[in-house]
């Protein structure tokens, strides 16, 4: 990024939490076919915005369903730096396979609660946190599947407990800074996801035909709904 | 809130956007037959009886949003027009929740945006800027900043069957009572457009206090806007050093006016655009200034056709050009008829042909 060119360092981490069960195929691609770009197209469009960014940093959390099969129910990145990193972000989404889950629901909640629980930058002087959500699926209630050995350390017991790590505005249990974070919920209007878009403040809410991949979403799109976020 | 949905009596008629940023999405409405502006907040949320959450939890976030109504209600009720005595705030027509969520709806405005006036006439320039100042006069009199000024939160309404376009401020959401503003970390406001107090206050420099982010601040900004406005562009400043207009004049680094402002013009902007907080002219005497057309006209054109030069500082580069079309056209000189009064765009005929902008878009409403 070049030197002096805002007077605010805007530091912007977007973690994409993708369903990656058999019939999330269309979106999977459209994440592959962007993802080496994805920097630059986002660039241009906070530029046409007016914005611009001065640390970028990207993590995916790809999941399935731990109760059907647990040993690939869920795979996570690290934070990658952009542009820097940008082969590394796009070697890993060109790993992923649309492939399993067995029936809905999934374990959405658990990539969730994961993806709050991201190392998020704490420095600079203003921040934006994003999750985006991806998933044509409702979601198993936490916990099944919690016997699993990769089951995450950061999952809570409930939906009430995830609720209070995403927490609110004078929340003394949330994990993000409540001015910073959005949650992106590219989902079907099914529960959990219609139910955490009445109650979790700061969430955007696009609901989805369950079970069609997320068609009805290109790749612009997403990145629009993602610059207005910034 | 989805197209389609009706809220409260308002039915939703465009999708739902986050365009402009900000903790909402907006969306068109009718009720009735009349347009409306409907903007849904992220947060906080009312928690109900089947909201996630314990007790305690749900009595915290309560809290939240009583003091959320309350703010919300008291700036409306200082900024409301009848309470104001006139202006052209676009302010909020209801405000009201609907199960966890609160929505604001103001009047849908037939309106253009403008980030250049050089293709109005001086007369319509004047009433642009007289009215926007009018407006402006009337928020700091009630003791709030608006905060966020920008071109983007100024609406420009052609006035009847006249030509003449009257300035209408939008966005309120994040006015704060001057001298008490919100945290560092939530005080809104855009930084190419903001004072340098402000960015001060933003980076947390413990030299800045929150009494000192004044109705001044705005005083600043519209500095900044009248420049573009009237030369197309934002005063210079050296690029390579700095990244925004506030964080040159912080730095002590004047900015470069352009050379093609009347030198009244100028020495009005350099007073808005000062350093000292104490030194800017506050909205009555900029109206005071206004009130001679003239000092709008080019400077190096009389007849008002000249190119405005593009400011730029010794040893520096340009500003960069705010977003929007570029225009070729000039400000046009029109000082045929007596200048209307403040807030009240003058009716009937003029000598010209109408001045109409010629790129610039219909905005059948702005974002937040």
């Amino acid at each position: 990024m070049p030197e002096n060119t805002t007077s605010l360092k805007y530091a912007v981490d977007i973690v994409f939490c993708i369903d990656v069960t058999g019939s999330m195929a269309p979106v999977i691609d459209t994440v592959k076919d962007g993802a080496l770009s994805f920097h630059n197209r986002l660039e241009k469009t906070m530029a046409a915005k007016g914005k611009e960014i001065s640390q970028l940093r990207i993590r995916v959390v790809a999941f399935r369903d731990f109760s059907d099969s647990p040993t690939n129910a869920l795979q996570e990145s690290a934070f990658w730096t952009m542009p820097e990193q940008a082969s590394e972000f796009e070697s890993f989404v060109r790993g992923l396979r649309a492939a399993g889950g067995g029936d809905v629901p999934e374990s959405g909640l658990e990539a969730l609660a994961v993806a709050i629980d991201s190392d998020w930058e704490r420095g600079l002087d203003r921040r934006r946190h994003i999750i985006a959500v991806f998933t044509d699926a409702s979601a198993h209630p936490l916990g099944k599947g919690a016997d699993a050995s990769t089951y995450p350390a950061a999952a809570p017991g409930s939906i009430d407990d995830l609720f209070e790590m995403w927490g609110y505005g004078s929340s003394q249990t949330a994990v993000m800074e409540n001015a910073a974070k959005r949650l992106l919920l590219f989902a079907p209007d099914t529960t959990p996801w219609n139910v955490i878009a009445a109650d979790w403040t700061n969430t955007l809410y696009f609901p989805s035909q369950a079970g069609d991949g997320l068609e009805e979403y290109d790749l612009n799109e997403i990145l629009e709904i993602i610059a207005n976020s910034v | 809130m989805k197209n389609g949905q009706t809220i409260r009596g308002y039915r939703i008629i465009s999708e739902p956007t986050n365009s402009g940023g900000g903790r909402c999405i907006w969306a068109f409405a009718e009720k009735r037959g009349d347009g409306y502006f409907v903007k849904k907040f992220l947060d906080p949320k009312w928690p109900t009886e089947m909201s996630m959450g314990g007790p305690a939890s749900k009595q915290r976030r309560r809290e939240e949003c009583l003091e959320f109504e309350r703010r919300h209600r008291e700036v409306n009720s200082r900024i409301n027009p009848r309470a104001l005595g006139g202006g052209n705030l676009v302010t909020a027509i209801d405000f009201f929740r609907d199960g966890t969520t609160y929505y604001k709806v103001t009047d849908r405005i037939e309106a253009e945006k403008a980030t250049d006036l050089r293709d109005y006439s001086i007369r319509q320039a004047a009433v642009i800027l007289r009215t926007l100042c009018h407006s402006i006069k009337l928020l700091h009199r009630a003791g709030i900043v608006h905060g966020d000024l920008k071109p983007d939160n100024v609406l420009l309404q052609k006035s009847g069957t006249g030509d003449l376009y009257t300035a209408k401020v939008i966005d309120f959401d994040d006015a704060y009572p001057s001298g008490d503003p919100p945290p560092p970390d939530q005080v809104v406001g855009d930084q190419r457009y903001g004072a340098p107090e402000w960015l001060r206050y933003v980076k947390g420099d413990p030299a800045v206090a929150p009494d000192q982010l004044t109705t001044a601040a705005d005083v600043f900004t519209l500095g900044l806007i009248f420049h573009v406005y009237l030369t197309g562009e934002l005063p210079g400043y050296d690029q390579s050093r700095f990244g925004a207009a506030a964080e040159a004049v912080w730095s002590a680094q004047p900015l470069g006016l352009s050379p093609a402002l009347d030198p009244r013009a100028a020495a009005l902007l350099r007073r808005m655009l000062s350093p000292t907080i104490t030194d800017r002219p506050d909205l009555g005497e900029l109206l005071h200034q206004l009130a001679d057309e003239r000092i709008l006209i080019p400077s190096d054109r009389p007849d008002g056709r000249a190119p405005a030069g593009r400011p730029v500082p010794d040893g520096g580069r340009p500003a960069p050009s705010p977003p929007g079309p570029r225009r070729a056209s000039r400000l046009r000189v029109n000082l045929a008829r007596p200048a209307p009064a403040a807030g009240t765009p003058a009716p009937g005929p003029r000598p010209g042909p109408p001045a109409e902008p010629e790129k610039s878009r219909i905005r059948k409403n702005i974002g937040p």
